[in-house]
């Protein structure tokens, strides 16, 4: 096969493709469909500033390919805020100050969301081993971390009530 | 990296070292190496050297120069290239000894080898083994050719 | 941008075999992709053909044995066995192991079997696995072997795969009762500089059997059997000087150079520190096992 015909949901929205075997997901991702949140930084799946959600499954898109994708459901970080409503984790960096160029930061929000969703309560130690593969250069990561188990607080809690209950 | 070797070989001093500038034959002895030619005869020479480490293959197109010599104990030479495809620079510092002792000449090669670029970095733990390989390599067949010959 | 490529999506393993004898060294099998891609769009290596062995069922999955085995399907991700129950539970070095290979998006995507068979020296699994004794299912079309896990290893990022082989099933043994493994490494670049796996059986206040591993360091990961004769039917208490013994042959056994992971010297040291540790940590476990 050189060319394979995929369906494939991004950010809730569905797609049908055809790619070649040999294109990667960023390059589908950013070149086809226009989502430059997803940045290609070492481009050796080392920093994970290409971090994306494939079936709520963190990947490196640098170094996946684009078809294996197909039948899936692809969320980038354009796809966390609803309108101006940012998504909790995003609110909690944006609160924790837990990001300086920005550029990390997409792979950084979408690995926390990837991490809350499965470990909803991590203690700062599981945050540390599941984010170590995310690397920031600004930082130095200790608002990261705060971040992160502040959303995961966030998360717990619940939607704000007008009640406060 | 700096690799040093040593080895006895049972010939006479003079003859290693006129071998040392029989570059057909010298050739031969290089691991990998093909297309060996004389570009200015004692002073600069090209080879391509190909080598292969499981599935990787990397060919690097040499030019060799000759920097000094101290006829017939002492000889040193650099070579560079960079390679076909990936990228990566090879750079070689080459100081080859020649001393006379009991029963024949002993031949010390010492050489410093850069690996730049990507392959370097990816590559390094690999590259640094396969540099010693081709050393030993080199070493043992020069001993072969210049012991199997009658005379 | 990666040169194109062909992919191939093979139903069988003897289909995938097949693919494989037809295009000989323009093929490779394609799992997880996380050595292969990457070596790939380095331009390090080309293959014309990948052949997608996820699409072959029955490749992926982990499950215990009637006799206590861990059945490691080769294209299981790393992920899985990190988080899978009975791996934790039963074989929990295995798990720690996992737990820190890479990082969590390589876990998510690469596999066993492809970190095996892509044989760079840098790795843990193969290490670990050879101290339980692992065994590899190596198929074919029309045949199959079963081979000791250390008889894959044959150089730096080569096995003893045959041109149409897969690998298609790791076997882990369990170890002895009163036995406790485990797997320690170092490094700061990317990938490990040294990694020492070690199991160890008690018996009667004796070390009854002491199995070592070091991996990251020489060109293969391997046993350092003489190293572990240093350990094996000495009494417990008598451990700590054995084990510097050991540590010494170990260092000496692993094939160290001086390269960007550390001069040969450091990366000797580490194995003995390493499996000064390991050793003692498994002594510790064993004990701690018995105490419940």
């Amino acid at each position: 096969m050189n060319a394979i015909p995929m369906s494939v949901t991004v950010n809730g929205e569905a797609h049908a493709l055809t790619v070649p075997p040999h294109e990667t997901l960023i390059e589908c991702l950013r070149d086809r469909l226009g989502l430059l949140g997803v940045k290609k930084s070492c481009d050796v799946q080392v920093c994970g500033a290409c971090t994306v959600l494939v079936d709520d499954r963190p990947v490196s898109a640098c170094t996946v390919l684009a078809f294996e994708a197909r039948g899936k459901h692809v969320r980038t970080i354009e796809g966390l805020a609803h309108g101006d409503d940012l998504h909790p984790v995003q609110e909690a960096f944006v609160e924790h100050g837990a990001l300086q160029c920005g550029f990390c930061t997409p792979g950084m929000i979408m690995a926390t969301v990837a991490l809350l969703a499965e470990n909803p309560s991590p203690t700062a130690d599981e945050v540390k081993h599941y984010m170590r593969g995310n690397i920031c250069r600004c930082t130095g990561y200790k608002r990261i971390v705060e971040a992160i188990l502040a959303a995961s607080e966030r998360l717990a809690t619940g939607p704000r009530t007008t009640d406060g209950g | 990296m700096r690799v040093e070797r040593e080895i006895g070989i049972r010939a006479p001093r003079e003859t290693v070292w006129d071998f040392l500038w029989d570059v057909p034959r010298l050739a031969a002895c290089i691991p990998g190496a093909k297309e060996v030619r004389t570009v200015e005869d004692g002073k600069r020479y090209a080879a391509v050297v190909g080598e292969r480490v499981g599935p990787f293959r990397v060919e690097f197109p040499l030019e060799i120069e000759v920097l000094e010599v101290e006829p017939p104990a002492r000889l040193r030479a650099r070579a560079g290239g960079r390679d076909r495809s990936v990228d990566g620079l090879v750079k070689v510092d080459l100081d080859v000894a020649l001393t006379v002792v009991e029963d024949g000449t002993a031949l010390r090669i010492l050489a410093e080898i850069a690996v730049l670029g990507k392959l370097g970095t990816l590559g390094h733990s690999v590259i640094v083994r396969k540099g010693i390989e081709i050393i030993d390599r080199f070493a043992g067949a020069v001993r072969s050719h210049l012991e199997a010959k009658g005379s | 941008m990666l040169r194109p490529f062909e992919l191939c999506e093979p139903a069988s393993v003897a289909e995938a075999s097949e693919l494989l004898l037809r295009h000989g060294e323009a093929a490779r099998i394609y799992a997880g992709g996380t050595e292969l891609i990457l070596a790939m769009k380095e331009g390090l290596i080309h293959y014309d053909y990948l052949v997608n062995v996820k699409t072959v069922p029955g490749l992926a999955g982990v499950r215990l044995d009637a006799d206590g085995s861990l059945r490691i399907g080769a294209a299981t991700p790393h992920r899985v066995l990190e988080r899978d129950p009975s791996v934790s539970e039963r074989f929990p070095a295995i798990a720690r192991m996992e737990a820190d290979v890479a990082n969590v998006r390589v876990r998510e995507v690469g596999t066993l079997g492809g970190n095996l068979c892509f044989a760079e020296p840098h790795a843990d699994p193969g290490a670990l696995l050879q101290v339980f004794d692992a065994t590899v299912r190596l198929e074919r079309k029309g045949g199959a072997r079963t081979i000791p896990l250390e008889r894959l290893f044959v150089g730096p990022f080569e096995t003893c795969l045959e041109g149409d082989e897969l690998l298609t099933e790791i076997v882990v043994p369990p170890l002895a009762p009163r036995s406790a493994a485990v797997y320690l490494k170092f490094g700061f670049l990317e990938r490990p500089s040294v990694g020492v796996g070690v199991a160890v059986t008690l018996a009667d206040g004796h070390v009854a059997d002491a199995r070592i591993a070091v991996g990251s360091v020489g060109p293969v990961p391997r046993r350092m059997r003489d190293a572990e004769a240093r350990l094996q039917d000495r009494p417990v208490a008598d451990s700590e000087a054995a084990l510097a013994e050991a540590g010494r042959i170990a260092a000496r056994a692993s094939d160290a150079i001086t390269d960007l992971h550390g001069s040969a010297e450091y990366k000797e040291h580490l194995v003995g520190v390493l499996l000064r540790r390991a050793f003692q940590a498994a002594l510790a476990a064993v004990a701690g096992s018995e105490r419940r």
